[in-house]
């Protein structure tokens, strides 16, 4: 599977000014951190339900010159935050190509009912809340309990902690409500940061699992080992049942059959193992970049 | 054997805009960290701090202090020097180095990171006349970190 290294933050806002955005990445890489995930924000709620079986979420934003700029420095992944009332978001998610291009996919529930349908069915990775509007949201034990089994990660942002106190107790009183019906499973700490004085080292950041009810333990794996997790099961649910992938480093050539393997940019030991397992072949993604096209396979 | 338990903890001061110097002594730090613990832990975290807390060292030029507190409250100021944004009128952030049982160790740590980051610093530095440069500024604690 693909890399990535510890540590891991996985919010950090979109800013259309290109030098705050530089900025903030230049103190993440200072502060220690190697994979990143950009965030992008869409309200569902607001769209009209006319177009109906069209695309409804946006592209992700063009970041290939801040993925050149920090290229051995930092992984930067892409990030979705669908903010819904209702259960009609599935649907658009299940007919949605946009949605396949970003790597991480966050619920962000407005309602009770969003909350509930967030733990049990939402096809995504991480269950995110609004530190502004308050703590009204509280999530009951069962649902919680299911989304843990599914293996869904809750998020805590600690830049608005850092802001402002009426924030500050918001975030305390549901990171504890984690902890009551819970016992603080599958949490993920991550920034949320719109200045890079907001940001903090890693180690700061699992100091502040204390405060959130979470053991040391759990707090350093907060920032660790939950997000590779987190990171796997993203992936796996946008490439579906995969043995494993091959990702070509060049430009790809078809060559015909006949000649296969002389002149093929895949180097041999990659190819191998396609040869000998030809049953699971159709598991398997050949071209990890071109999401369009797999989809339309499978459709046909 | 050891009768008092004490941790030390080693933190860097990241000011919002980087300066040359800091103007602090151990005695604001301390008033500083002190009255922060109050104001996230109330009098309870005060009353267990406030023995044997202490400001042991801090370095104006290369902005690192080391904290000494009791064993038993170090979670109290571990998990609010994060939440910190203001230390006496300048706003700047603590970054935590290092967290030991002796100062020794400490002193140890801030050695072997501050030579790291001289290495780092020498290693993007291409011409020659520049390195002389930074040396010369490095001898007199001129850094913006």
């Amino acid at each position: 599977m693909e890399d990535t290294k510890p540590f891991y933050d996985f919010s950090i806002p979109y800013n259309k000014n290109a030098t705050v955005i530089r900025a903030i990445l230049n103190e993440l890489v200072e502060l220690g951190y190697k994979t990143i995930a950009i965030e992008q924000s869409f309200d569902h709620s607001k769209k009209d339900a006319v177009k109906r079986g069209s695309e409804m979420f946006p592209e992700p934003y063009n970041i290939e010159n801040l993925r050149n700029e920090f290229k051995d420095k930092l992984k930067i992944l892409q990030r979705l935050n669908i903010l819904y009332v209702d259960a009609n978001v599935s649907h658009a998610m299940s007919v949605s190509l946009n949605l396949r291009k970003f790597n991480l996919i966050a619920g962000q529930p407005k309602t009770d009912a969003a909350l509930t349908h967030c733990c049990t069915t939402f096809n995504g990775d991480i269950i995110t809340f609004d530190p502004v509007a308050g703590s009204k949201l509280l999530v009951n034990r069962k649902s919680l309990q299911v989304a843990v089994r599914r293996g869904m990660f809750f998020e805590i942002k600690y830049a608005p902690a850092i802001a402002d106190s009426n924030n500050r107790k918001d975030m305390i009183k549901v990171a504890q409500n984690y902890c009551t019906k819970g016992k603080s499973k599958n949490i993920i700490f991550s920034s949320g940061a719109l200045h890079e004085f907001q940001l903090r080292g890693p180690y700061d950041v699992a100091n502040l699992a204390y405060i959130f009810g979470l053991s040391a333990d759990q707090g350093k794996n907060a920032i660790d080992r939950f997000c590779r997790q987190l990171f796997l099961r993203a992936e796996s649910r946008r490439l579906g049942k995969t043995i494993m992938f091959v990702k070509g480093k060049g430009p790809i050539v078809y060559s015909d059959s006949s000649d296969e393997g002389e002149d093929d940019d895949v180097q041999m030991d990659e190819i191998e193992p396609i040869i000998t397992e030809p049953a699971t072949e159709d598991e398997q993604e050949i071209e990890n970049y071109q999401p369009n096209k797999k989809r339309l396979k499978v459709l046909e | 054997m050891v009768r008092i338990k004490n941790r030390y903890i080693a933190v860097q001061i990241v000011p919002y805009t980087p300066t040359q110097t800091l103007r602090f002594s151990d005695q604001t730090l301390t008033k500083c960290l002190l009255q922060n613990v109050k104001k996230y832990y109330g009098v309870y975290g005060l009353g267990l701090l406030e023995h044997g807390f202490r400001v042991k060292y801090c370095n104006e030029r290369t902005k690192i202090a080391i904290i000494r507190c009791l064993h038993r409250g170090q979670h109290f100021v571990s998990s609010m020097l994060p939440l910190i944004t203001l230390i006496g009128e300048v706003r700047a952030k603590f970054r935590t180095l290092y967290t030991g049982a002796t100062i020794i160790q400490c002193n140890k740590f801030i050695i072997k990171h501050q030579r790291q980051f001289l290495d780092r610093m020498m290693g993007q530095i291409e011409s020659a006349k520049e390195r002389q440069d930074i040396f010369k500024r490095v001898m007199e604690f001129d850094l913006d970190r």
